[in-house]
C-alpha cells in the first residue's frame, strides 16, 4: 500500500473571515459548486449583454498550472477572464485581486472568495513573501492565475507597463503564462462608471510563453515582464 | 399527510407537553443565566490571567449560541430536529473531509454527501427500512465510486475515509434524527444531549479534582481515570432517572436497565471524545477548525454525541421501540 498522502486543508486553523482573505484558503465541494455556478452566469451574462467573443482558445493548456496575464482597464476584465476558460479549469482558477478593494470588509471578501474564488494581492507592504506563498501554491496545486500584470486599471483604456511580479511567479518555472488581449471593457464599463453598458467584448488568447530558462532575479523578471507585455501587445493588433 | 404526523414534524404547540423537556429546558436556561456569575466569582478568587477570562467569557458566549441551535428545533417540531440534525452532520462531515484531505476527492465527498441527504430523507419519511438500507448500499456506492478516477494508488485511504466518514457522520449521528419519528421525541433527545454535555463537563471536572492515574496518555494527556469513572458514576443515575421519567412504566423501566442505559451513555461518550482526540493526534492537530470561539470546531464539540446515538437508539429499540404507532413512509404512501 502506498504511504499515507492526504493532508489536511491548507487553510485549517484559520478562522472564517482569516479563511476568506488567505491565500492558503482551498475550496470545498460547495465552494467548487459556487464556482461553477458563477462562472456559468458569467458566461452567459457576457454572451448575451456583451456579444463576448474568444480568439484563440485552443491555446489554452489542457490543465493547471499556467497563468493568464493580460491588460487591465475595468472590473469586468476578471470576470472575462475566468468565463473564457474552460469548465475543468474553473475549479482551480483564481484570479488575483487587490485586497484593498476585493477583501477590504468581511462582506466583500465573502463575495470574492465564493463566487469569484479570488485571491487578495496587497499592493501596499505586499513584501516578497506574499508572491512567494504565491508563487508555492501555483505549482502545488496546479492553479491557474488570472493576474494584471499593471498592477491597476488603466484611467484612459491605454495600457501601462507590466510590473516585475508576474516574473517573481514563474521565473525558473514549468509554469506556462498565456499572454491574452481584452478589448472592449474600457468601453463597456471604465473606472468611473459603476453600471455596464453593453458594449461588444473581444478577448484575444496568444500562445503559451514558457520562461523555465530565465533567471530568478531581478533581471529575469523584467524580461519576462517585457516579453509577456510585448506579446500582450501584438494580440491587441488582430 | 396524516394530521398525527403533521402535529409531530410541525406541531410546536405540543413542545412543553412532557415534563421532562419542561425541566431539562428550564435546567439549561437557568445554568445559563447562573454562568456568569460563576464565571465572574471564580475569575476573581482565582484571580485569573486576561486571556483565561477572555476564554471563559467566550466559551459562555458560544454555550448560549449552542444551547438555542439546541433548543429551538427541538421544541418546534421533529421536522426542524431532523433537519437540525441533518446540519450537524454535514457540518462535522465538513470539518472531518478537511482535516483528513479527504475533500480533495470530490467524488467521494459528493457520494458521502448524497449518502447524508437519502439518510434524512428517510429519517423524515420514517421509511426504517430505507434508513437500514442505507448504510450497507452507500459502503458499496462509495467503494464503486473510488474507482472512477482510475487510480489504484490510494484507493484504500480514499475509501476507507469516506466509509468512515459516512459511518459517523451519515450513519450513526442519523440514528439521534430517527429518534424525532417517536411522538415524545422531546425529552429522549434533549435528554440525550444533555445527558452527553453533562458527562464531558462531569469528566473535567473530576478530571481536575480525583484525577492522578493518566488513562490514555498518548490519546488524550489530560484524561485521567478519576475523571473517566467520576463522569460514570455522576452520569448513570442522572440518566436512569430521567429515563424513568421518559419511558415510565413500560419495560424499560427497571432499575437495572434505566443504569445500563446510564453506563451506555457515560461510556460511549467518552469514547466518542477519545476517537476524535486519537483522529486529531493522527494528524497532527489540536483542533478540528476554528469555528466556535473557545471551544473549537464543531466536530470538537458534538464528538461524544456521534457514537452514542446509535448505542443508545439500538438499545432503547431492542426493549420499547422507537416510532412505535407512528405512520411509516409520509412522502410515499
Amino acid at each position: 500500500m502506498e504511504s499515507w498522502n492526504l493532508q489536511p486543508a491548507r487553510d485549517t486553523g484559520l478562522t472564517p473571515s482569516e479563511r476568506f482573505r488567505s491565500v492558503r484558503r482551498e475550496s470545498g465541494l460547495l465552494e467548487s459548486l459556487a464556482h461553477h455556478f458563477s462562472f456559468t452566469v458569467l458566461r452567459i451574462y457576457l454572451a448575451v449583454a456583451h456579444r463576448f467573443q474568444i480568439i484563440g482558445w485552443q491555446h489554452l493548456p489542457a490543465h493547471g498550472p499556467f497563468i493568464v496575464a493580460a491588460n487591465h482597464c475595468s472590473h469586468l476584465d476578471a470576470l472575462c477572464l475566468v468565463a473564457a476558460l474552460k469548465p475543468r479549469h474553473r475549479e482551480r482558477a483564481f484570479p488575483i485581486a487587490a485586497g484593498d478593494v476585493f477583501f477590504q470588509t468581511k462582506a466583500v471578501s465573502v463575495f470574492s472568495a465564493i463566487v469569484l474564488n479570488a485571491l487578495p494581492m496587497w499592493r501596499k507592504n505586499c513584501g516578497t513573501h506574499a508572491l512567494a506563498d504565491l508563487r508555492c501554491k501555483l505549482e502545488e496545486e496546479k492553479c491557474i492565475y488570472v493576474i494584471f500584470p499593471e498592477g491597476s486599471r488603466s484611467r484612459d483604456g491605454r495600457m501601462a507597463h507590466f510590473k516585475h511580479g508576474l516574473g517573481m511567479l514563474v521565473a525558473e518555472t514549468q509554469v506556462p503564462v498565456v499572454p491574452s488581449f481584452i478589448a472592449g471593457t474600457f468601453e463597456a464599463l471604465p473606472p468611473h462608471r459603476k453600471i455596464p453598458h453593453p458594449a461588444r467584448i473581444k478577448i484575444a488568447i496568444g500562445a503559451p510563453l514558457d520562461f523555465a530558462a530565465t533567471p530568478n532575479n531581478r533581471e529575469g523578471w523584467s524580461q519576462i515582464a517585457q516579453s509577456v507585455e510585448s506579446s500582450v501587445r501584438n494580440l491587441a493588433t488582430h | 399527510m396524516n394530521p398525527v404526523t403533521r402535529e409531530r414534524l410541525l406541531g410546536f404547540q405540543h413542545a412543553f407537553d412532557d415534563r421532562v423537556t419542561v425541566v431539562l429546558t428550564l435546567t439549561v436556561l437557568i445554568l445559563l443565566l447562573l454562568t456568569p456569575l460563576l464565571i465572574f466569582i471564580v475569575t476573581r478568587v482565582a484571580n485569573s490571567t486576561r486571556d483565561k477570562r477572555k476564554e471563559l467569557w467566550d466559551r459562555y458566549r458560544s454555550w448560549i449560541w449552542l444551547a438555542l441551535f439546541i433548543l429551538i428545533p427541538i421544541l418546534a417540531g421533529a421536522f426542524w430536529t431532523i433537519l437540525a440534525v441533518a446540519t450537524l452532520s454535514f457540518l462535522c462531515y465538513r470539518e472531518y473531509a478537511r482535516i483528513t484531505g479527504l475533500f480533495r476527492e470530490r467524488t467521494i465527498s459528493l457520494i458521502v454527501v448524497i449518502g447524508i441527504l437519502l439518510i434524512t430523507f428517510s429519517v423524515l419519511d420514517n421509511w426504517y427500512r430505507l434508513f437500514v438500507a442505507l448504510f450497507p448500499l452507500t459502503v458499496a456506492l462509495i467503494a464503486s465510486g473510488g474507482l472512477i478516477p482510475d487510480q489504484p494508488k490510494g484507493y484504500i485511504q480514499r475509501v476507507g475515509l469516506g466509509l468512515l466518514g459516512f459511518a459517523l457522520f451519515g450513519s450513526a449521528l442519523g440514528h439521534l434524527g430517527y429518534m424525532a419519528n417517536d411522538w415524545n421525541y422531546r425529552p429522549i433527545v434533549l435528554l440525550i444531549i444533555c445527558a452527553v454535555e453533562l458527562n464531558d463537563i462531569f469528566a473535567y471536572i473530576c478530571g481536575h479534582v480525583f484525577g492522578h492515574r493518566k488513562f490514555v496518555p498518548n490519546t488524550s494527556p489530560n484524561k485521567t481515570v478519576g475523571g473517566a469513572l467520576g463522569a460514570i458514576v455522576l452520569t448513570t443515575p442522572l440518566v436512569a432517572l430521567g429515563a424513568h421519567f421518559v419511558w415510565s412504566s413500560t419495560v424499560l423501566d427497571t432499575p437495572v436497565r434505566l443504569l445500563g442505559l446510564g453506563i451506555i451513555v457515560s461510556v460511549v461518550g467518552q469514547f466518542g471524545d477519545l476517537m476524535l482526540s486519537s483522529i486529531k493526534r493522527d494528524l497532527g492537530l489540536k483542533d478540528t477548525a476554528k469555528l466556535i470561539p473557545g471551544h473549537g470546531g464543531i466536530l470538537d464539540r458534538f464528538d461524544s454525541l456521534i457514537l452514542v446515538a446509535p448505542a443508545v437508539f439500538h438499545y432503547v429499540n431492542y426493549f420499547v421501540g422507537f416510532a412505535a404507532g407512528q405512520p411509516q413512509k409520509i412522502f410515499g404512501g
